[in-house]
């Protein structure tokens, strides 16, 4: 008797409190879904589309009222087939038979999907009237004319910078290199999981990535302008920072899905940790490797154009500037200058990466 | 003289319960003499290649003693461990050559817990141990193929540059973790042969898993069986009859040969 006792909520435990944890967050899932359909109709919908306001009133009270609204609804339909949470979590039992397109929780997400549809054309001001404006017309017209009749006579300036774009990049991707490949064997699981400290850098390095990666090049460039002063050095920081996060994100996916084996072996064979990661990971991940990287800077001569927007430096400022001053040719022959460059490096890159497969 | 009748490896009680719960090995004792070819047979799930990786260690034995040439390995860690390891060689079931690296390169391998890191990573291995990696590789019938790719070769062949590397480690015991169950029968047994060899001609000890009786009958020189878990029988190939046989593999179980 004791022992079963015992052993009971041992092996009833963890199921039970996974069922738990499934039904609240199917809740959870299902009330922030009513809130927001009952918050975009009132606001959006209602007083913007029917009643035509310009700016109407906000108050902290309606997002309150809409959860609010949104429990009792949630809470309403959670048990019948309206409760897309319950379907995104698994717990239907469904009919195999029946197409799940068909279930009314299905129809209620495309619901959810047109009315997002429909605020968006609202919010972002989708107006054909200024589109085909005489305005508008004009200048599009004038600045078709001045793209298509580029003034050559700053080709030179133009290639410079091009230059300092391309080689910021490159070094920004070389520059980032040795940190993401180190930091992507501390962020590779099946190689960090098998003692607490390791798990707890582990964890730790996952997490100063996922920050690092979450906020955009264009604001560390922003961030370090400010550090280091506008120019290339900025700029080139900024693509650094956010190469190393993707990158060692990258690598430490492809070190997940290694096979163990030659690690096993040379494990077997009495080899040093360090031996066992030089002869039984890294042959398995140099490659994609490379071809990560190689891509990289791919996507940072790009990510330059745009950081040389806000002053990083490179083709992007110049383009800036000639804008400022309405040089529409100039202009013109920097986009095609931009053009040629993405193109050149999109098309090498990914015959690099499919050579070396 | 008594060194001849000291086990090269002996077992005491072994448990293994994985983190999971699963107690993969219960109470398994038994003696591995030296010089001979024993081999472990079982259903699968039944703990052989538990048992196999305990005994150098690439799995952690739960309570139980594992003696190796008369020393206590069981809690050894840091560079003894690694030194008992190399006194191991251990070939698998699915080769676990190194992708995109030479058949020298893999068989050098088995030097790693003597070479130096630094040099072992610049890939310099002493001029001896080249020579030796290029006689082994004779031994095992594939002269010529030193600088292929070895993910490029057959199975048969990734397993015979398998045993080279764990030759390479001048092992007293090899481990062999079911080294035939991905190769067909030809292959199979021309493999067994260059085990066989190498237990014969060089003395190495051989512990292995089969899964085939026909193949155990053949080349076996003791057998123990494991069954969830328990060692249930031991003794020579020739005495596993019908009964024992459906001990081992269950009432319904009828057996398939491999020739
Ligand atoms: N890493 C592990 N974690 C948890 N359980 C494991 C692990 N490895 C093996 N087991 C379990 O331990 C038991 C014995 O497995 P083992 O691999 O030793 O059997 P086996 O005799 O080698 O079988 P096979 O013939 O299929 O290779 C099985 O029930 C298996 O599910
Ligand atoms: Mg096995």
């Amino acid at each position: 008797m004791e022992t079963q006792e015992t052993a009971l909520p041992h092996t009833m435990g963890p199921t039970g409190i996974a069922q738990m944890k499934r039904v609240i967050s199917a809740y959870t899932m299902d009330l922030l879904h009513w809130a927001y359909i009952g918050l975009v109709s009132y606001k959006i919908i209602y007083q913007k589309v029917i009643m035509d306001m310009r700016d109407p009133d906000f108050s902290w009270n309606e997002p309150v009222f809409a959860l609010a609204i949104g429990a009792i609804i949630a809470l309403g339909l959670f048990f019948t087939k309206f409760s897309v949470g319950r379907a995104v979590k698994g717990l239907y039992d469904l009919d195999e038979n029946k197409s799940i397109m068909k279930e009314p929780f299905t129809l209620l997400g495309y619901f959810t999907i047109f009315l997002t549809f429909i605020a968006g054309l609202f919010i972002s001001q989708v107006s054909l009237r200024e589109f085909f404006s005489q305005a508008g017309m004009l200048g599009a017209k004038r600045i078709f004319t001045a793209l298509f009749n580029p003034n050559f006579g700053i080709i030179e300036p133009a290639i410079f910078a091009a230059i300092e774009t391309i080689y910021m990049a490159f070094i920004a991707t070389v520059t980032a290199l040795p940190f993401a490949f180190l930091l992507g064997f501390f962020a590779a699981r099946n190689l960090m999981s098998s003692s607490p400290i390791l798990f707890f850098i582990y964890n730790a390095t996952r997490f100063f990535l996922n920050i690092t990666r979450s906020i955009e090049p264009l604001v560390w460039a922003i961030i370090f302008s400010v550090w280091v002063g506008i120019g290339p050095f900025a700029g080139m920081l900024a693509l650094c920072l956010h190469s190393v996060s993707s990158l060692a994100k990258l690598y430490s996916e492809q070190i997940e899905n290694i096979s163990e084996g030659p690690i096993e072996a040379m494990t077997a064979t009495g080899a040093h940790p360090i031996q066992v990661i030089w002869f039984g990971v890294v042959p398995q991940i140099v490659l994609p490797y490379l071809s990560f990287t190689i891509y990289r800077w791919d996507i940072n001569v790009r990510m330059a154009t745009v950081i040389g927007l806000v002053g990083g430096g490179g083709i992007g400022t110049l383009l800036m500037q000639y804008q400022g001053l309405a040089k529409w040719n100039e202009v013109g022959l920097l986009a095609i200058t931009i053009a040629v460059i993405v193109w050149v490096m999109d098309y090498s890159s990914s015959k690099i990466r499919e050579s070396i497969k | 003289m008594t060194t001849q009748t000291q086990p090269i490896l002996s077992v005491e009680k072994l448990n293994k319960v994985y983190p999971n719960g699963t107690h993969a090995l219960k109470g398994v004792s038994f003696d591995v003499k030296k010089g001979e070819f024993l081999v472990v047979i079982g259903l699968s799930g039944s703990g052989k290649s538990t048992l196999l990786r305990c005994i150098n260690r690439l799995h952690e034995p739960t309570t139980g003693s594992i003696l190796f040439e008369g020393k206590d390995i069981t809690n050894i860690k840091g560079s003894p461990l690694r030194t008992l390891r190399s006194r191991i060689g251990m070939i698998f079931q699915h080769f676990n050559l190194i992708p995109r690296k030479t058949v020298l390169t893999n068989v050098l391998t088995g030097t790693l817990s003597r070479t130096g890191i630094v040099s072992s990573i610049f890939g310099i291995f002493p001029e001896e141990d080249k020579k030796k990696a290029l006689s082994l590789i004779e031994l095992v019938g594939l002269t010529g193929k030193e600088n292929r790719r070895a993910d490029n070769l057959s199975g048969g062949q990734q397993q015979r540059v398998a045993i080279a590397r764990a030759l390479m480690q001048d092992p007293s015991i090899l481990l062999a973790d079911e080294p035939v169950a991905s190769l067909d029968p030809a292959t199979s047994h021309s493999v067994m042969q260059y085990l066989k060899k190498v237990n014969e001609e060089l003395g190495v000890t051989i512990l292995c898993n089969l899964h085939f009786l026909s193949l155990v009958r053949q080349y076996a020189t003791r057998v123990i069986a494991l069954k969830d878990g328990k060692l249930i029988y031991e003794g020579s190939p020739s005495e596993i009859d019908e009964n024992w046989f459906q001990t081992i593999y269950g009432e319904d179980a009828v057996e398939v040969t491999i020739d």
